[in-house]
């Protein structure tokens, strides 16, 4: 990036928080609605009931001012809103927020977001292990093959804290419901590996109403289909042997860039992802 | 700016026996919403039934707003309720009577 752009780039009180590639494919302030984030439906076929169970699971985004029963809205980090994806209320339980565009050309891209994450506040305990986990993936594909990075940040498992962020790259076994579609459960509980480095910290704060974000940034390139870079607060990550689920490409998927938030709860209670903006920028003349 | 709309499918496929609710759906933007409740499949009688629309400030502490929404009767058809005023938190639930079960898609229209 040249500096005049970088110099406009900081002058926007906006974008000055994030640092991006020359060209934004979208910079989403969910204080301003939904910005294309919806729901992540399973592939089924002829029967809904056909959905396998992860997904049938996973309930709708929705903008959240973060209002809770004693100390009221919170709100966002930019403005009123953000955007929240909420577990239903079982340990275990996943749910995902999911947006989808294509890319023009390979080249590299990066992700980045502010990101808060609470278990939902119904007893009047510190509840700081009550979150599994949250995480972003991206969904790609190119002529050779489909790619799926995911990382995660693994609070808690069970009644252990762990705090550390985690990737995946063993793919798992497709059902198939017809010549035509297919499908595979990618955000179970299993086969995550840990990313170099000691455990990272994230403040959670005192009671589970009392909301901190974080800033976190991915990046990817889109022709070695390698991560290039992860960073959240002040931790940078090295990503040289992380690796990402790979399969042949599939019909239908030619130049996918899908961009996908979940989070995982630990306890019988709703896990809570909040999103206050995300950007997507790449690097391509 | 056009002002926000959305619908969120609370409920997809989701069977319901027993005490049924959907998942809080946070409404703070909204001024306007519609819920409307598909059947997919249904056993038993389900006459009477009605579905009650519920508020809350928090999302977990539960009031009926007043409005309900009669259970179809037979896969395929559709029934709906409009509400306005409805603060932060919207949901559905019901009570469905023993031996009976329904099949739904429940959808939340909602507009600034």
């Amino acid at each position: 990036m040249d500096a005049l752009q970088q110099a406009i780039f900081r002058a926007d009180s906006e974008l000055s928080r994030f640092d991006p590639l020359p060209r934004v494919f979208f910079f989403d302030r969910f204080n301003r609605g939904y910005n294309g984030w919806t729901t992540l439906v399973g592939n089924y076929e002829d029967d809904i009931d056909r959905m396998h169970p992860g997904y049938q699971q996973l309930t709708p985004p929705m903008l959240s001012n973060l209002t809770h029963w004693d100390g009221g809205s919170h709100g966002a980090m930019g403005g009123t809103y953000a955007l929240k994806t909420a577990t239903r209320a079982k340990a275990e339980a996943q749910s995902v927020a999911i947006k989808r565009i294509t890319f023009q050309r390979a080249c590299p891209i990066k992700l980045e977001f502010y990101f808060t994450f609470k278990p939902e506040a119904s007893s009047l305990k510190l509840s700081k292990l009550d979150v599994r986990s949250i995480g972003v993936l991206f969904d790609l594909q190119d002529d050779a093959h489909r790619v799926m990075p995911h990382l995660r940040y693994l609070n808690a498992h069970g009644g252990r804290s762990v705090q550390r962020w985690q990737y995946k790259d063993k793919p798992v076994d497709f059902k198939r419901f017809s010549d035509e579609t297919v499908t595979h459960y990618h955000l179970a509980d299993q086969d995550w590996i840990d990313l170099p480095g000691e455990a990272q910290e994230l403040c959670y704060n005192e009671i589970p109403t009392k909301v901190n974000w974080h800033y976190a940034a991915v990046g990817f390139d889109l022709r070695s289909m390698r991560y290039t870079h992860f960073q959240c607060n002040d931790r940078v990550y090295d990503m040289s042997d992380a690796g990402s689920l790979t399969l042949d490409a599939m019909p239908n998927l030619r130049g996918m860039l899908n961009v996908a938030f979940f989070a995982e709860a630990n306890a019988d209670k709703r896990t809570f992802l909040y999103l206050d903006s995300v950007v997507l920028s790449g690097e391509w003349d | 700016m056009l002002q926000e709309s959305n619908t969120a499918v609370v409920a997809r496929g989701e069977h319901w026996r027993g005490e049924a609710t959907t998942e809080p759906y946070e409404t703070a933007w909204a001024r306007e919403a519609i819920f409307f409740l598909r059947a997919l499949k249904v056993e038993g009688d389900l006459g009477g039934v009605k579905a009650k629309v519920q508020i809350s400030a928090d999302g977990f502490h539960w009031a009926d707003e007043g409005s309900s929404l009669a259970l179809p009767a037979t896969p395929g058809e559709v029934v709906f309720c409009r509400i306005s005023h409805f603060g932060g938190f919207l949901r559905l639930a019901v009570t469905v009577p023993d031996g009976a079960h329904i099949q739904v898609v429940a959808a939340l229209n909602l507009k600034a």
